[in-house]
């Protein structure tokens, strides 16, 4: 039966439409998948030696286990944001004579080989070879990868009660604030009892049992969780959703893009691709932290020029990217409805715009580190409005790749906006701010730079409307192609 | 209202659709039949400029449709479930398309008031997004909103697949009086023969992409488009 059901799983696979994609594509993912699991294992080889190097005085498999909560956690977050739940198309067996336990079993067996899992293991397999040959005691240095892969497998089982479950959500977010509140501030370092706790599980190989009833208990659940929700109008079927209706007729003072931005707020709330996107641009506001506490930075301002156009371009870089896919799935609808491109496209301007400024005001803090650093803020995100809006948009015109605008994006499976030209569109979004900066701040000085920047944007907003009416013209002329590929089946 | 004039279009050199010449006066209602693959919906996107044509042009009132967006003002259409937005309850989905064509929320009140009945208590205040309602209610939410905004032409896919036979019931009557009074051109595609020729004055058949047979309706019709069918199962 398992056979059956892996012929199933790899026509799946095969005949997915990502994996029909252009060739370059998938070339360009094989070395994607090929660089992170190569940097894994090189990293899990290296770390023995660098740690030894850092910290001389200390064994490295304790320092490791003294971080491993950090290893646990960011496990945790990054399997939240983007591994799916396990789906197997189970709706045509429940009528087929197969035991529901072995369907079951299938279904939560095959989390197992999925990429999220296979990063941990690349990293500590070769850690352990090293150990292994450094001469660690092979029963220690077995069990104890043996404990953290149950671990990780452990992780992985938490990772879909969690995502069934908002209050399950909920309850281990807070209690991680609170965690790295109190290690922040001093006050109790759990980072300290989690690393002994690890640290006696490589002294004491028989602690391996507790990891793995963990494991096991945690795939019990599961279990039942699923077996419990065996029916097509409960686990199968997709859940209808509460309707949270918010009253936004206070946008209609947009005038005619008023209908399109309110659709656009609905968009962005219901559905769980584009909360999954506008989550991920919230972390670009913190991205000026690895710049600016860093002095090798301060040396290259055109690095920092980049780095403040990061802080507000956050949405623009993740939802602005995928216009007009965002639509795809009623594309029809508004190509025939009596909707003009422009009021389309000028609709998604206001939003970008309207993004980038609320995160300059959420970025104020950053006036912390002088008001040098600000300016370029405020420069980066006059730049944002008034120039990288368009050129995101221009590149949307060249984007043709459906969205599913309910299911969250799986890792490496989603190739959307992945292509080349969509990557030569991009480097005008990195590369121009810096130009912009580096050449008069190179001539001039640091101000002068500042205020090209600045200026830059204040140039594209006065010229919207006829960058605008460019860009529909390249829509328009797309607009058969982009119809014809929102409507190839996923 | 819609005229065609050499219209074809081909994929990969293969032609699926072929029609030299048809003229569609305004305020009729017209019926496209055929099998599957016939073109129906192919034709009904050709009038829509979803998909280019390979030769040939339509105009709808005069308004080359590849070349112009005029049209978009005085036609509506509902091909499939694509012309819905998931996300939005019903209600919501009517307002957006009312604020499209320029109706205040007033106007589509009143006029989705006039369809409580056909939507039989499922649709309105259901607190449920498109997305989570059956094929059938659907279709009901997409058929009614191409009724806003007092559009000249309207389009419909087969609107009675998937309906309930009380539902279809009531469709009739509602497509009966839209064209009672000539203003409102109605296209409309089925595989139902029965509810086709009862609700269109004139029916097209197309096979294979070519126009077979152009009746106006009367009561021999259905025979003739039975004996038709029964035909091509046979031969």
């Amino acid at each position: 039966m398992i056979k059956r059901f892996l012929s199933l799983e790899w026509k799946q696979f095969t005949r997915a439409s990502y994996f029909q994609k252009g060739l370059a594509i998938k070339i360009l993912m094989f070395f994607a998948v090929l660089y992170f699991g190569g940097m894994a294992i090189f990293m899990g080889g290296a770390m023995f030696f660098i740690l030894k190097k850092i910290m001389p005085e200390a064994d490295p498999i304790e320092t490791v286990n003294n971080f491993m909560i950090y290893w646990v956690l960011a496990n945790l977050a990054i399997r939240f944001f983007m591994q799916q739940l396990p789906v197997m198309n189970i709706k045509p067996l429940m009528i087929i004579p197969i035991k529901r336990n072995i369907v079951i079993h299938y279904l939560l067996g095959k989390t197992v080989i999925s990429f999220f899992n296979f990063i941990s293991l690349f990293i500590f397999l070769p850690f352990t070879v090293v150990l292994l040959v450094k001469g660690y005691p092979p029963v220690y240095v077995l069990f104890w990868f043996l404990s953290i892969m149950c671990i990780n497998m452990a992780l992985n089982f938490i990772n879909f009660l969690i995502n069934k479950n908002n209050t399950v959500f909920y309850a281990i977010a807070s209690t991680l604030v609170v965690l790295i509140g109190l290690e922040y501030y001093d006050i109790f370092k759990i980072s300290e009892p989690i690393g002994l706790v690890f640290n006696t599980l490589y002294t004491n190989p028989y602690l391996v049992v507790i990891p793995l009833l963990l494991m096991a208990g945690l795939y019990k659940i599961n279990f039942n969780y699923v077996r419990k929700g065996f029916y097509l109008d409960d686990a199968v079927s997709k859940k209808a959703e509460k309707v949270n209706t918010t009253d936004l007729t206070w946008m209609n003072r947009f005038g005619s893009i008023a209908p399109f931005l309110k659709n656009d707020v609905k968009l962005i709330s219901r559905n769980a691709r584009p909360k999954q996107v506008v989550m991920m641009s919230f972390f670009f506001l913190f991205y000026g932290l690895f710049f600016f506490t860093s002095d090798v930075y301060y040396e290259m301002p055109s690095i920092l020029a980049f780095a403040s156009m990061f802080i507000t371009g956050g949405f623009l870089m993740t939802f602005g990217q995928l216009v007009p896919s965002w639509d795809s799935e009623y594309y029809k609808l508004f190509m025939s409805q009596n909707i003009s491109y422009k009021k389309y496209l000028e609709s998604k301007w206001y939003l970008m715009v309207v993004a980038v400024a609320i995160s300059f005001v959420l970025s104020t803090p950053y006036i912390y580190f002088g008001w040098e650093i600000f300016g370029m803020i405020a420069a980066g995100a006059l730049f944002n409005i008034g120039l990288n809006t368009f050129i995101t948009l221009l590149g949307g015109a060249l984007n043709r790749v459906p969205i599913e605008l309910n299911t969250k994006a799986k890792a490496f499976s989603n190739t959307n906006g992945f292509n080349l030209t969509q990557m030569l569109i991009g480097l005008p979004k990195f590369l121009l701010p810096m130009i912009l900066f580096y050449v008069p701040y190179k001539l001039i000085s640091f101000n002068a730079g500042l205020i090209v920047l600045a200026l830059s944007g204040v140039l594209g907003i006065v010229f919207k409307n006829f960058f605008l009416n460019k860009i529909e013209r390249i829509y328009q002329k797309g607009k058969y192609k982009t119809i014809a590929a929102f409507a190839e089946k996923k | 209202m819609i005229s065609v004039k050499n219209l074809s279009k081909s994929y990969k050199g293969i032609r699926v659709l072929n029609i030299e010449n048809l003229e569609i006066p305004k305020g009729q209602s017209f019926g496209l039949v055929g099998n599957n693959g016939a073109g129906k919906t192919t034709f009904f996107s050709l009038i829509l400029d979803l998909i280019q044509p390979t030769t040939g042009q339509i105009k709808n009132k005069e308004i080359l449709v590849n070349e112009s967006e005029e049209w978009k003002t005085f036609t509506s259409s509902f091909i499939d479930e694509s012309f819905l937005i998931g996300y939005l309850t019903a209600e919501e989905y009517f307002y957006f398309i009312g604020e499209l064509r320029g109706q205040t929320k007033a106007d589509v009140d009143t006029l989705i008031s006039q369809f409580e009945d056909f939507f039989h208590g499922e649709i309105l205040g259901q607190n449920k997004y498109l997305r989570d309602l059956s094929k059938g209610n659907q279709k009901k939410a997409g058929i009614v909103a191409t009724f806003i905004g007092n559009p000249e032409v309207i389009i419909l896919d087969e609107p009675f697949a998937n309906l309930d036979p009380t539902t279809q019931i009531r469709l009739k009557q509602i497509i009966k009086e839209l064209t009672q009074n000539k203003d409102v051109t109605v296209l409309i595609s089925s595989h139902d023969l029965q509810h086709i020729t009862e609700v269109c004055e004139r029916i097209v058949v197309l096979e294979k992409g070519d126009v077979i047979k152009d009746i106006s309706t009367s009561d021999a019709t259905l025979k003739e488009l039975e004996d038709y069918f029964t035909g091509s199962v046979l031969s």
